[in-house]
């Protein structure tokens, strides 16, 4: 019935089918429950053209741009993860346990304290500290005796992220101007998020969409070996930087916008790999659709789990990504990557 | 009590030193361990001096001579007042609180025989915030924060040592299974403070990064009366401990319970942080760091306990007193001056090529 390949799975396009199928059911239902009076029946009046003035601001104006913007958060979390994760060579490897956000959200509080305020100043900072954050993981890795190890890997980028969310903290205590400025947006949520804040992230996703699509097969020569690789007519470093590039536009896209969110980077390339083995380019593309349909499902948990209240997104991804951690830290031999 | 270098004819071993003598009509001998001695004495007088800067430092300047006077009550009554009533607390929250952490992350040191191997960094003290913050915000089926961190430490020790048995304690997969551990408590944690009103979350939080603001007065006479058995009874397991930093089967040879000893080491660990968090909230850092200070100053023959004890004191101290000043009039929460500090540490101690953790 369905249809397999050669390693007993089932082929991407139908899988993505599959997954793409699941995302549209995750944002209707993103669109349809909220923590507001607007229920279900009446937000589906509204999807087909009807409803009141306010049902309809509620549902077009403040559950849809949210759920778009989740949709890009996590797409781009999510092939963040698995391009850093195929450039360290380490499963473990994810844009939050090593720093990334933690230093995107650092670059934002410096610029911050240092007097900027316009929210647009936002992504390009992020980006660059996501960039510093990538780099340093990235020469830890390489350090010798940390790249060989992988889980040794995880603990210096837990403790790299650790001190700079420290710096962090110490920097908005002393101006608390800017610390009432990102105060909601430093642990990371989707809500009150508008449209205009996606449409400041689109270039840069945009950009990073053209490299991935120029990296994913240099990447994949890059598992075989770096020497492989070579062979193969490809350059090891070069590739290296580029994706390093791609995953701090990627990474401090999505932090400019939604705050830091750790785990999705590491999660959604693990269910990746499950479904369709390890070839980084089935990860990636897997990745388009994961991403978002953890990222939105998060986001609905936590508007209803706690409901009229709000639980910060990254509460949700921790509770969930923790346990996937332990699972791959628990296989006896960590899977290749 | 004589001093002799040597008695029966037998030497003592180099760098000891024999005190012996006969007491009452029987015999006594004791050997000090030199630059143990030395070092617990130079720690000593670290803790001693930075005690009384703590005492005189902050937005009311004493001089050490005014702040000693206020200590024994015969100073000016402002002075009395603000040294007993205001910075005493503190500072005993500050000694017993970063004596405790270092001590436990010393004994956990050892029984993993792994140094990154610290309460904090395997989610202990995560386990223990969440559980006491249950109990800050009304959850704690009637318990006080303490007894609620003892049993959220607990928690946390036996979830992390399940998942990581099959692994073994040795290696980096523990830690990062105690990592996964702990990024759950912490999010359980910030769970507890969005469910409860602003103001008793916008209280709790300095707590919650690691605070001596915020401590209270009853989890502090908790610690005080845990620490002191707890000290009796390492000092107990010093010896054993230092075998069993070789092998099992080294240790069962001459004579020691290795699993009991181990069991009991790092139940006492487990213990001696979640009283310490009940005070100051999660300052881990000070047990990975106040260990590593006293094995460089102490010397490699034991298991430097009492100068762990000292150092973690001294850091506390030392990191509050740091915090207190740094922005003043804002405090930075110890906390953070401990990552800010420990954090590159760790990261030496990772990354270093020639790195040797066991």
């Amino acid at each position: 019935m369905t249809e397999r390949t050669a390693a007993g799975r089932v082929a991407l396009p139908r899988l993505m089918l599959m997954l793409l199928a699941v995302l549209g059911l995750v944002m209707l239902t993103s669109l349809l429950f909220g923590a507001g009076s607007v229920g279900p029946e009446a937000a589906w009046r509204v999807l087909a053209g009807g409803g009141s003035g306010d049902e309809r601001f509620t549902v077009l104006s403040l559950r849809l741009p949210r759920a778009l913007v989740g949709l890009a958060v996590g797409a781009a979390l999510g092939i963040a993860g698995g391009l850093i994760q195929a450039a360290a060579r380490n499963p473990l490897a994810e844009p939050g346990l090593l720093g990334v956000s933690a230093g995107s959200a650092l670059a934002v509080a410096v610029a911050l304290v240092l007097g900027a305020s316009a929210a647009t100043l936002r992504v390009s900072v992020a980006q660059l500290g996501a960039l510093v954050g990538c780099l340093l993981v990235l020469a830890a890795a390489r350090l010798n005796g940390a790249g060989s190890d992988p889980v040794r890997l995880v603990l210096a980028g837990a403790v790299l992220s650790g001190l700079l969310g420290a710096l962090t903290s110490l920097l908005l205590l002393a101006d608390q101007r800017s610390a009432d400025e990102i105060r909601f947006w430093i642990v990371g949520s989707l809500a009150g998020r508008r449209l205009q804040e996606l449409k400041a992230i689109l270039p840069s996703l945009a950009v990073a969409g053209v490299l991935v699509m120029l990296i994913a097969r240099p990447l994949a020569a890059m598992a075989l070996g770096e020497r492989i690789a070579t062979g193969l007519g490809h350059h090891p470093g070069l590739i290296r930087l580029l994706t390093v590039l791609a995953v701090a536009l990627l990474v401090g896209a999505a932090t400019a916008v939604a705050g830091p969110i750790a785990f999705i980077g590491l999660v959604v390339p693990f269910a990746a790999r499950a479904l369709a083995g390890p070839d980084v380019r089935r990860t990636l593309w897997l990745a388009l659709p994961l991403g978002p349909i953890l990222t939105v499902g998060a986001d609905i948990l936590s508007r209803l789990l706690i409901a009229p209240s709000e639980m910060p997104l990254g509460v949700i991804t921790a509770l969930i990504g923790a346990p996937v951690l332990i699972a791959v830290v628990r296989a006896h031999r960590l899977p290749a990557v | 009590m004589t001093c002799s270098a040597d008695r029966d004819g037998v030497p003592a071993p180099a760098g000891f030193r024999r005190l012996g003598g006969v007491v009452c009509g029987r015999e006594y001998s004791l050997l000090i361990d030199r630059r143990a001695a030395l070092a617990n004495l130079l720690l000593l007088a670290a803790v001693l001096l930075v005690a009384v800067l703590a005492l005189s430092l902050c937005s009311i300047t004493l001089s050490p001579r005014q702040a000693l006077a206020g200590l024994f009550g015969t100073g000016e009554a402002i002075h009395v007042f603000v040294v007993q009533e205001l910075r005493l607390v503190r500072l005993m929250a500050g000694l017993a609180t970063g004596a405790a952490f270092s001590l436990a992350g010393c004994l956990m040191q050892t029984v993993a025989r792994n140094r990154l191997a610290t309460p904090g960094i395997i989610g202990i003290d995560n386990g223990a915030t969440a559980f006491a913050v249950a109990s800050v915000v009304g959850l704690g089926v009637g318990l006080a924060p303490p007894p609620m961190a003892l049993a959220g430490a607990a928690t946390a020790t036996v979830v992390t040592f399940a998942l990581a048995c099959d692994v073994g304690t040795r290696g980096y997969r523990f830690i990062v299974a105690g990592i996964g551990v702990g990024a759950v408590f912490g999010a359980l944690t910030q769970l507890l403070m969005m469910r409860v009103a602003i103001d008793v979350a916008n209280a709790a939080y300095p707590w919650t990064v690691g605070s001596l603001n915020a401590r209270n007065s009853e989890a502090l006479r908790w610690l005080l009366i845990g620490l002191l058995p707890g000290f009796a009874v390492a000092l107990r397991l010093a010896r054993a401990l230092t075998i069993l930093r070789f092998s099992d089967a080294i240790a069962r040879g001459l004579g020691y319970r290795a699993s009991a000893c181990r069991h009991a080491a790092l139940a006492l660990s487990v213990t001696l942080t979640a009283l310490a968090v009940a005070v100051a909230g999660p300052v881990g850092l000070v047990a990975l760091i106040g260990p590593e200070m006293a094995r460089r100053l102490s010397s490699p023959r034991g298991v430097p306990l009492t100068a762990a004890m000292l150092a973690g004191a001294l850091l506390m101290t030392l990191a509050d007193l740091v915090g207190r000043l740094l922005l003043a009039p804002i405090e930075v929460p110890v906390g953070i001056v401990t990552a800010i500090v420990g954090a590159p540490l760790l990261l030496w101690m990772l990354l270093r090529p020639e790195a040797r953790l066991t």
